[in-house]
């Protein structure tokens, strides 16, 4: 439980330039959990873009620079699905040739959490005190829900926040158009992909959209900032960390 | 497949289906029902899982040792009189049926459904050498008369409405067919009762080979599968090598979850086990049976990177959950074989360089691992297609430097945090309502279509040092 | 021309750069085939009740037509129904002994029997095929009968041949329990020990499974029925046709 459970943020790229606010919610909820929260300095990405383009001798060098940074962490907590993706899965393969580092990325593999996983697993947690109220849909990112398994943590966390009214997404598994440089290459059906993505999202009648990766973010606001909905696109973190809007 | 298509570059093709009003309409109706009658025979299933399992582990297993089964498989039909080809290309295998339509005076065709014999482009080859192939396939036939090819593995025409194909039937038959799908079958079916029971020969492909009987299997649902190996007087078999199962114990795995996967069925209405010619003493059936076992770049694989693709049952369920293809369809491919696992075959069969852009057409929702009967890891395949295709310098050199700063840029905090200030510097003269909403050059790709968020005045990192203050 | 040798050589070659990764699994099997099928026989002595209301569920699921009658004098009465129904006049059939009855008696002269010819000759090729494509209905028998999927399993050979259950609109398969198994992996079981001896076991070289009649979806998605194979498929269960097929 909370107290005496020390957490290292991994902000991720996206989180740190585009999305700073999602990681000052995370920092409120786990305090608020009683967990101690440190960042380590000199973070940059994961190294996924790299990865998912092919481009593994980088991937690798940054993979290597991330298993030191976080050499000391007790947990690591991600508010990325696929970057909780990315070094649980990938990093002990893309360091496979030098032993300690295979070790290192096993060893950080095993400790590393997305946010909402950490909540419910670790903490065991499954109800977070907020003032969020509102109708509510979740996306079940691709990383998240096939990668690591992950589609009743969120909905758990959702469904026991008092003023939340959780409305299932049809085709909720259904992914978003984003893919990483995919959304650039493939600009059209990446569009295409998330034009049928918002068509489910705002026949739900939600007026607030909710995922558990900044790239599915990223792709579903620009979309919906786009054609100006109603729909607010929020991260779990900040539905849990509520306050005034 | 067509030259002229390929010349139009992947994201224009795709871009084409795209303003596809029909196309995008027939595409949600066909992949949805083809989604919800697999997860409907799946969920009352609960063995499912644990067969797929079994048949991955099959198909692993032969692999391991594929030599010895194909040795088994050619000796069992040579036993049963029946006759074993080996080509090391596409090329070799349409010489061996072109030379056995020689031999034998061939100059009629039926066939059945086969996409190895669309891979190595047969029917153009027989059509040189002045013998007519017929599609029999109700949706294979379609095509043939349109001169077009497959869209979708298991329903061929499904880019077609029914209007196009009595119009379609109406000109090339010399007739006036109602737009209704139950006459137009009547019309298909008694133009090519005729030509089954004309035919000099029976071309088919195979879903399986059992190695231990010398059983060839044809997964059908409308019979031609059964007339076209019954009724002319020649069959003959193209079969890519890696179809090739030991026991009919291993086969009744498969069939328990093949039809399920492709359209839902529990198994499809026809499963037809061909040993060889006729027996004697039986009445009908082919006096000559031939089996074209087909390489053309697949033995490449059993040592190399896509080795998982060779488990491939050609169901098309991966096609249906696609993202992409489930966009565009199967044409704007440009090969053979379209979406998820078409990406995977087009590599094998026609080397990385035909996958450069098709690589990328998919954002690795991992939505087609997650159906395949036979659990073949795609989107990590897609990877490794993707690192080949940088490294090979397949990838256009602008992209290489490009990632390859990206990677340095990842590599360094000191050069993040330069990019995070640069970054801000540049967005200022775009920024509009607190978004980015028309960017140029490359990243008008994407605010062409959706808003960016800025990057933040100040980063998570900048804003740490206070959320670090007032400590627990 | 490749050859064989140079085939196989490069697929050994191949198989090679792999390594050798350990034993592979044996394919998983019963130990000793016939006995597995014998087991199976035993079973569904005792179990075949249970096994063909199973079977009716899921043939009439798949737009079968089932029929049950006590013996086998009742048969030719439901073909002749099936037969005014479909209008049909000519029904080709499988020799008797094949089919376990003669149905040329009790259906003539009103209907013409057409029973497949004990020959194999040119000449009977020819006019069976002619015969073929004009009966309305085609009767066999049928080796085994799937309850889990509601399959008909016939084996072709002399006196059963592959168009009486093809080319007629309508076909009927007569069977008794002594047919009836209960899923597929029993068929696995039945497969591997006809193969065991297979030209004692099997006249004919092909195995068709028949679940329903002909269809397709492939003009948008619009399932129709009668494309190339049979638009009607009927099941005759006859309590009391004994003697096990194969």
């Amino acid at each position: 439980m909370g107290p005496g459970v020390k957490a290292s943020i991994m902000i991720t790229c996206l989180g740190d330039l585009f999305f700073p606010e999602v990681g000052e919610a995370m920092v409120t909820v786990l305090r608020r959990l009683g967990v101690t929260v440190d960042f380590p300095a000199g973070q940059t990405c994961c190294g996924l873009p790299l990865f998912n383009s092919g481009y593994h001798d980088e991937a690798a060098r940054v993979a290597e620079r991330t298993v030191r940074l976080f050499g000391e962490a007790e947990h690591v907590v991600v508010p990325s699905g696929s970057c909780a993706w990315m070094v649980k899965t990938e990093y002990p393969g893309l360091l496979k040739h030098d032993r300690i580092l295979k070790a290192a990325a096993d060893s950080l593999a095993a400790r590393t959490r997305e946010l909402s996983q950490f909540i419910v697993e670790v903490l065991g947690v499954t109800r977070v005190e907020s003032d969020f109220a509102g109708k509510v849909t979740y996306h079940d990112s691709c990383h998240l829900l096939r990668g690591l398994g992950e589609s009743r943590s969120p909905r758990t966390l959702l469904r026991n926040i008092p003023g939340v009214d959780l409305v299932e997404l049809p085709g909720s598994d259904e992914c978003c158009g984003f893919g990483g440089s995919f959304s650039v290459r493939l600009p059209e059906v990446s569009t295409a992909i998330l034009d049928k993505k918002l068509g489910n999202v705002e026949a739900t009648g939600a007026g607030c959209l909710v995922a558990c990766d900044a790239g599915c973010l990223m792709q579903m606001g620009g979309g919906l900032s786009r054609r100006a909905s109603r729909v607010r696109p929020l991260h779990l973190a900040q539905l849990l960390a509520g306050g005034r809007r | 497949m067509s030259e002229d298509l390929l010349r139009v570059p992947f994201p224009q093709r795709a871009g084409a289906a795209l303003k596809d009003a029909f196309l995008q309409e027939a595409l949600t109706i066909a992949t949805t029902k083809f989604i919800d009658l697999r997860r409907e025979a799946f969920e009352g299933f609960p063995q499912g899982d644990a067969l797929r399992d079994r048949a991955r582990g099959i198909k692993e297993a032969t692999l391991q040792r594929l030599d010895h089964y194909l040795g088994l498989l050619a000796d069992n039909v040579e036993r049963l009189g029946g006759h074993v080809h080996w080509a090391a290309t596409g090329e070799e295998a349409r010489e061996i049926v072109l030379r056995l339509c020689r031999d034998r005076g061939v100059r009629m065709a039926v066939k059945s459904k086969s996409m190895a014999t669309e891979e190595i482009d047969l029917n153009e080859a027989l059509e040189h050498a002045g013998v007519t192939p017929i599609e029999t396939d109700l949706g294979e036939y379609i095509i043939q008369l349109a001169h077009e090819k497959p869209s979708h593995i298991i329903a061929p025409a499904i880019h077609k409405t029914k209007g196009q194909v009595a119009e379609l039937f109406s000109r090339e038959l010399s007739g006036r067919f109602a737009a209704d799908p139950e006459v137009l079958t009547a019309v298909a079916r008694k133009e090519l009762r005729q030509k089954f029971l004309q035919a000099d020969l029976g071309i088919t492909g195979a879903n399986f080979a059992v190695a231990e009987t010398g059983t060839l299997v044809l997964v059908t649902n409308e019979g031609n599968g059964r007339m076209v190996t019954s009724l002319p007087r020649l069959h003959v078999a193209v079969m890519g090598m890696e179809k090739v199962i030991p026991t009919m114990t291993d086969l009744v795995v498969f069939l328990s979850i093949l039809a399920k996967s492709a359209t839902g069925q529990k198994l499809s209405s026809y499963t037809t086990l061909v040993r060889g010619p006729r027996q004697p003493g039986e009445l009908e059936g082919p006096e000559h049976f031939h089996l074209i076992l087909l390489d053309s770049g697949r033995v490449r694989q059993i040592g190399g990177p896509l080795r998982e693709a060779l488990y491939c049952l050609r169901c098309g369920a991966c096609l249906n959950v696609c993202p992409v293809y489930r966009q565009i369809g199967g044409h704007a491919y440009g090969h053979t074989y379209p979406g998820p696992i078409g990406i995977l075959l087009t590599a094998m069969l026609k080397g990385t360089d035909s996958v450069k852009d098709l690589a990328h057409a998919s954002s690795l929702c991992g939505a087609c691992k997650d159906v395949c009967p036979v659990r073949i890891d795609i989107p990590r395949m897609l990877v490794e297609l993707r690192e080949q295709v940088a490294h090979e310098h397949v990838a256009p050199v602008a992209e290489r430097m490009l990632f390859r700063a990206a990677g340095r840029l990842m590599a360094s905090p000191a050069l993040f945090r330069l990019g995070a200030r640069a970054g801000r510097l540049f967005q200022r003269p775009f920024t509009r309502g607190g978004k980015l909403r028309s960017l140029p050059l490359f990243f008008g790709r994407w605010t062409a279509t959706r808003d960016l968020p800025p990057v933040a005045p100040r980063t998570f990192s900048e804003r740490w040092d206070e959320l670090d203050g007032p400590k627990r | 021309m490749t050859t064989r040798a140079e085939f196989l050589g490069r697929v050994r070659a191949e198989m090679r750069k792999v390594g050798a990764p350990g034993p592979p699994a044996a394919p998983e099997r019963p130990a000793h085939l016939g006995e597995a099928a014998a087991a199976v026989r035993r079973e569904m002595s005792e179990r075949w009740p249970e096994a063909l209301v199973r079977f009716v569920q899921e043939f009439e699921r798949v737009a079968g037509v089932f029929h049950r009658v006590a013996t086998p004098a009742e048969v030719p009465g439901v073909i002749r129904a099936i037969a005014r129904e479909r209008g049909a006049r000519e029904i080709l059939t499988w020799a008797p002994a094949e089919l376990g009855m003669d149905l040329g008696p009790p259906l003539g002269p009103e209907l013409a029997v057409l029973p497949a010819p004990p020959g194999g000759g040119e000449l009977d090729r020819l006019r069976h095929r002619e015969e073929a494509a004009r009966a309305g209905i085609g009767v066999t028998g049928a080796d085994l009968a799937l309850a889990e999927t509601g399959t008909l399993v016939l084996l072709s050979g002399a006196g059963r041949p592959r168009s009486t259950s093809l080319l007629p609109e309508t076909h009927v398969a007569v069977f008794g329990p002594g047919a009836l198994v209960e899923s597929l992996e029993q068929v696995g079981a039945i497969l591997e020990a006809l193969h065991v001896d297979p030209a004692r076991s099997m006249s004919g070289a092909v195995i068709n499974f028949i679940t329903g009649p002909s269809r397709t979806a492939d003009i948008e998605l619009t399932l129709t029925r009668g494309v190339h194979g049979p638009k009607f498929v009927h099941a005759v269960f006859v309590d009391g046709l004994g003697g096990a097929p194969r």
